[in-house]
């Protein structure tokens, strides 16, 4: 009957992780059913913070789907993989990475490991680049990475880089506008009046409903934000601030408003980790100023 | 219900047959005539080591000689105990003996090839549960190498003689425990032995089962095989056997034919067995 | 063999009649079938999140229904003293132990047989896509794979005196070396001098479950791995296999039956 009890209790192990699941899935669920009433969540009691330490590793998964599963591990060189590449792809947060992305496993040591190297993945690939099968690859295929960023989602919705992330993904790669503005609006819900996720907003308006008046006023919008948020922190996130006054810059450079361009310009050129290609822009633009509405 | 045995040939063994000592033939011959020994134990001497440390060894079976003559009933009498259950673990290579030699048929009994015409009932056992009595006799026929269709033919007359035909497609698990009884002595005739070794045959059974065992141990000494085996029915034991041998803590005590013995001691066989084991009422 | 098939045949038509499989398979076909049914902002080509999922179902039931049967195998047979009338009959221990070894690998064969029928439908439900090769090597690593982890536990099941002693550790060995066995020789080289030698000692010495593990291959839909690969591969876990059965025939051979 000794061989009984070890089944029942491996049982009751496997009954334990689908309740852990249920229980993760049912917020998910309630959220896709629009139940916005805060409902109890067991997992939330077992593990609280715990919570945003899976969300990271959701969003590494993402970024491990980005790759078609070639990613290094904990015991390997990750120096070029320090931020994700779906989020620096996305040009949605600065990035630490660096070192050779595509050989991060180096020589192998011995012949178990030369072998082992047959049995995973490893070309470095992109997603949204045609992943395995290259250039001939769907690129829509970057869809991939959403269940995992949907649930780092659920499990930390504080967290603006998993909205920009996503929504940048969303209506770049799968023409998926919509989808996108309306994970963004829900993100401001949870995160009100966050810059990244109004900067991200308009980018949708400026880009693919190319409403610059629209998107003009959510990025000067974004700035405010910016400042009253991030300015007073001893160490503010300006990678995010740059991305605005640059966008904000073209935006205007486009509209012809050069004077105001110059200026947002002048203003990126503080944050910016190459304010020589800035001052190359200002420099171009300087003379053209004089003359309003110039050649294009 | 006569013809188990005859309607079957004999399960030829498989292989290994032409090293077997003493052929068939001499078996079947006139039990009366010569008698080749079936079963041989020489100076056997049994201990059980213990895994806790610093307990010491436990003797079971102390220079233990005795021979079992072809054709013939052997009773293997002894309280509880006694070592007749280590005894036959010997006989059936579960246990090394830790001194002396045990042979069957003249081939030690470490060999597997000494089990082919042998047929065991263990003392206690539950058969595999989740099999039919039908699938598990099936299965050990396989292990003997019968042949598919004789096996069919085995497994019909054992099942008909141990009479649980009405229950050959049910699973064991189901079984009562008399009938379990009777799977373990159909599982132990479907290779049709020469030789049975059977631990208390008729533990379990009811009065009608019990007869119905010593018909089976008789009907199989007339068709000229040996049975080897342990009882605490001293009743059963004199009408059945030929020869009797009595342990008592690990040690042979008497054997000899059962007349022989009433002779000699002036007593029955139950009066000599109480004497034996030390028990001493007024009234004997 | 005859005899070991026989034994084979038993350990098959157990597993047949217990409701184990059933309900670890049902259990796989109910997780996929919810987790296949979310969706994610309307893009009902999302797959291989479920094809992920599907296949660790798979990984966790496959050890389990492996590691589990084999465990029990032995002190079944002695709990319920059905190992006495087998091993009077005309049989060797070291066919009694062959043919547990093939039962259960073979059952255990059998179930990712179904298995990884469900896991294909799941794919090509989503995909549209029915790539055989590499589902028969996946498939196939996976068995040989089971069957170093059934030779394992086996030889387990003839030392440790539980069996969920046995079940335990034979979890945590294999589910160790599937998560750090790769990473040892590196884990060594970080190491002082004696305590790395020992790590690598142990990198040498382990089988390399990992290898045979090519879940990322098929959820990304990767090329084939190369048929003399696979050869090795196969080749080198039915040599550990080979060896640990023989260690615990050479247990078994010395066991005696009280
Ligand atoms: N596995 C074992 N370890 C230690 N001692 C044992 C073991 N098996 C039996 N013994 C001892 O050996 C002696 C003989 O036991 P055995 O089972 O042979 O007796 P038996 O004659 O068959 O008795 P019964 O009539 O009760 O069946 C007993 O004293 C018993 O305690
Ligand atoms: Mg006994």
């Amino acid at each position: 009957m000794k061989t009984n009890r070890a089944f029942v209790l491996l049982g009751v192990l496997l009954l334990v992780v689908c309740t852990g699941l249920a229980a993760s899935l049912d917020r998910w669920f309630m959220g896709w059913q629009g139940n916005r009433a805060k409902n109890f969540n067991p997992l939330n009691v077992a593990i609280g913070d715990g919570q945003k330490i899976f969300a990271g590793q959701f969003y590494r998964k993402a970024d491990v789907y980005f790759h078609s599963g070639m990613y290094p591990s904990i015991f390997d060189n990750n120096a070029s993989f320090k931020t994700a590449h779906i989020g620096e792809d996305a040009g949605a947060t600065g990035s630490k990475n660096q070192g050779d992305e595509a050989n991060y496993l180096g020589k192998s040591h011995d012949i178990v490991e030369q072998f082992s190297r047959n049995f995973f993945p490893s070309h470095h690939t992109h997603l949204d680049e045609g992943g395995v099968a290259g250039e001939l690859g769907d690129k829509s295929d970057v869809r991939e990475i959403l269940p995992w960023l949907k649930i780092a989602q659920e499990l930390d919705p504080e967290e603006p880089l998993t909205y920009t992330v996503t929504a940048y993904w969303l209506r770049s790669r799968m023409n998926k506008p919509h989808e996108a503005e309306r994970l963004l609006r829900e993100g401001l819900k949870a995160l009100p009046d966050h810059p990244a996720l109004q900067f991200e907003l308009g980018r949708i308006y400026f880009e693919n409903q190319k409403d610059s008046a629209r998107a003009r006023n959510i990025w000067e919008h974004a700035v405010k934000s910016w400042q009253k948020q991030e300015g007073v922190k001893a160490d503010p996130d300006t990678f995010i601030l740059e991305q605005i006054l640059t966008h904000l810059a073209k935006l205007e450079e486009e509209a012809g408003n050069l004077p105001l361009a110059i200026s947002y310009w002048e203003q990126a050129k503080v944050y910016a980790r190459k304010p020589d290609v800035i001052q190359q822009r200002i420099d171009e633009l300087a003379p053209r100023k004089l003359v309003p509405n110039g050649p294009p | 219900m006569n013809t188990m045995l005859e309607t079957s040939k004999p399960a030829a063994p498989a292989r290994g047959a032409a090293a077997l000592p003493a052929g068939r033939d001499q078996l079947n011959g006139n039990p009366v005539g010569f008698k080749p020994d079936v079963i041989t134990i020489k100076n056997l001497r049994i201990e059980y080591r213990s895994r806790e440390l610093g307990s010491q060894k436990k003797l079971a079976v102390k220079d233990l000689s005795l021979s079992v003559h072809a054709g013939e009933v052997f009773g293997f009498l002894g309280p509880n105990g006694a070592g007749k259950t280590s005894t036959m673990n010997v006989l059936l290579g579960f246990v090394p003996p830790t001194s002396g030699t045990a042979n069957i048929f003249g081939v030690n009994v470490q060999q597997t090839i000494a089990r082919q015409r042998l047929g065991y009932l263990p003392e206690l056992t539950y058969y595999y549960k989740f099999l039919t009595a039908e699938e598990l006799l099936r299965f050990y026929s396989r292990i003997f190498g019968i042949e598919k269709a004789e096996r069919e033919r085995r497994i019909d007359a054992v099942l008909k003689l141990v009479e649980l035909e009405h229950a050959r497609k049910r699973l064991i698990k189901t079984y009562s425990k008399g009938m379990q009884q009777r799977v373990g002595l159909a599982q132990a005739l479907i290779n049709n032995p020469d030789l049975l070794i059977l631990d208390e045959p008729t533990s379990g059974l009811d009065p009608l089962g019990r007869m119905k065992v010593r018909d089976i141990i008789k009907r199989l000494k007339n068709e000229g095989k040996t049975v080897f085996f342990s009882s605490h029915e001293l009743g059963e034991v004199e009408t059945v056997c030929d020869r009797v041998a009595i342990m008592h803590e690990g040690e042979l005590k008497v054997a000899g034919r059962v007349d022989d013995l009433a002779q000699q001691h002036q007593c029955n066989l139950e009066q000599l067995f109480l004497k034996i084991v030390g028990y001493q009422p007024e009234n004997l | 063999m005859k005899n070991s098939f026989a034994v084979a045949q038993l350990v098959i038509l157990e597993m047949y009649r217990r409701k184990d499989f059933y309900v670890l398979y049902f259990l796989t076909v109910l997780i996929t079938g919810l987790m296949g049914s979310v969706n994610f902002f309307n893009d009902p080509k999302v797959a291989r999140y479920l094809k992920e999922i599907c296949l660790a179902l798979i990984w966790i039931c496959g050890a389990f229904i492996a590691i589990a049967t084999t465990a029990r195998q032995i002190p079944a047979e002695r709990e319920s003293r059905t190992i006495f009338p087998l091993m009077a009959k005309p049989i060797t221990r070291g066919q009694v132990l062959f043919g547990k070894f093939l039962g259960c690998w073979v059952a255990t064969c059998l179930c990712l047989v179904a298995f990884y029928l469900f896991f294909g439908i799941v794919a090509a439900a989503k995909e549209h896509d029915w790539p055989v090769g590499i589902y028969f090597q996946a498939w196939s690593l996976h068995c040989v794979m089971l069957g170093v982890v059934i030779g394992m536990t086996l030889l387990g099941s003839l030392v440790l005196s539980s069996v969920a002693a046995n079940i335990t550790l034979s979890v945590v060995i294999t589910a160790g070396i599937l998560f750090v066995g790769r990473h040892l020789n590196k884990v060594a080289a970080q190491m002082s001098e004696t305590a790395g030698a020992m790590v690598s000692g142990l990198y040498y010495a382990i089988p390399h479950l990992e290898l045979f593990d090519v879940r990322d291959l098929i959820v990304h839909n990767w090329p084939l791995i190369g048929w003399s690969i696979w050869g090795i591969a196969v080749v080198y876990a039915l040599v550990y296999a080979g060896m640990l059965v023989l260690a615990s025939w050479l247990v078994f051979r010395r066991k005696s039956f009280q």
